[in-house]
């Protein structure tokens, strides 16, 4: 075969590497957006999941919280009730010592008997007038109700049984 | 028509254009289809994320103020709560009675129930005191007792000229519990 120039030939590439280049480029940054889109994706995956495990964190906390307002309710209504009888005692120490520091040191009480809503004492009193001054008065400022019965005894002093009684509202015990 | 590549030294400005309208649609396509959609929905997503994040952090801190307030509430109440959980035996009331009276006795009467939450036991006190101050002192006493205990009616005192001798009935507040119950029984009197 004759050959006619002095240079080996080439053959020609079938794509040419302009558009090699802006084949590659265009890839590239084809390849680029289909990351960063499956990035998105990823993320917003992640988001949601993130929501759904917070929503639920969020539902366990609010039960706690529900759970230990119900605990602070039964520990407040223990902590009334305690508080409550404490006062109870208090008050009847009271009621108990308004009650022997009213009897005159004239009058000698030799039972009491203290309930609900009645007060029952019996005792000697050298005279009737005695007890109604000293005594029988400021009972009926006390009691709704008091009766008096009255004994003589052998020394000439009275026995008296009072019986006094109050409304249950304004009891011992209130 | 020559075989050498010369593409890159002239530049066919057809192609060019061609290639450039190639890349602005197959960009301008991905953006359109994958990009602008799921940046809308990245943006929702991370709204719901950030909205439930800061409601948890809400709720939080409500807890947080909720143990706070159960704290304090178990410190400054610690004598009540520890009085109703005490299991109550016949024999430390007696104990502790003698201190105020020359001679106490325990009686069981009944054993309730009081708005469902506690137990409550009654029991009659018999006793023989010197003066009446043992019996306000004894009423103090109460307050400060182990168990949450009541001194209820009627109370009745007698006197001889040297003692007195009382009976009246005490309430005893308790958790239910089936072994307050066995104590209470085990130990009669």
């Amino acid at each position: 075969m004759v050959r006619y120039s002095f240079i080996e030939p080439k053959a020609k590439p079938l794509v040419s590497s302009f558009s090699k280049i802006w084949i590659l480029f265009i890839s590239f940054v084809s390849l680029l957006l289909i990351l960063f889109g499956l990035f998105l994706l990823y993320k917003i995956h992640s988001y949601k999941i993130g929501a759904i495990k917070t929503k639920n964190d969020r539902v366990l906390l609010e039960k706690k919280i529900n759970n230990k307002d119900d605990y602070i309710k039964y520990l407040l209504r223990q902590k009334s009730l305690g508080e409550e009888i404490y006062t109870r005692n208090t008050l009847l120490k009271n009621s108990m010592k308004n009650l022997f520091d009213l009897v005159p040191d004239k009058i000698t009480l030799n039972r009491v008997i203290i309930k609900k809503d009645s007060l029952i004492i019996y005792g000697k009193t050298p005279t009737k007038d005695t007890f109604n001054f000293l005594l029988s008065a400021p009972l009926k400022s006390i009691f709704n109700t008091s009766n008096t019965i009255f004994y003589l005894s052998a020394n000439g002093w009275y026995n008296f049984v009072s019986t006094n009684k109050i409304t249950p509202t304004d009891s011992f015990n209130e | 028509m020559s075989k050498i590549d010369r593409s890159l030294e002239k530049i066919n400005y057809i192609k060019l254009l061609i290639f450039l309208v190639i890349f602005i649609f197959v960009t301008l396509l991905l953006i359109s289809i994958l990009i602008l959609p799921n940046i809308k929905k990245y943006r929702v997503a991370r709204g719901e994320f950030n909205q439930a994040r800061v409601h948890k952090i809400r709720v939080q801190s409500v807890l947080k103020e909720r143990e706070k307030e159960l704290k304090k509430l178990r410190l400054d109440n610690w004598k009540i709560f520890a009085a109703f959980k005490h299991d109550f035996t016949k024999e430390e009331f007696l104990t502790s009675a003698k201190q105020f009276f020359n001679k106490a006795t325990l009686k069981n009467v009944k054993h309730s129930s009081y708005t469902k939450e506690y137990d409550v036991y009654e029991l009659n006190v018999t006793s023989t005191l010197k003066t009446p101050i043992k019996f306000y002192k004894f009423l103090d006493g109460l307050n400060h007792y182990n168990n949450i205990v009541q001194a209820d009616f009627p109370i009745d005192l007698k006197s001889n000229g040297k003692m007195i001798y009382s009976s009246f009935k005490i309430k005893v507040y308790g958790l239910p519990k089936k072994k307050n119950k066995h104590l209470i029984k085990s130990n009669p009197n």
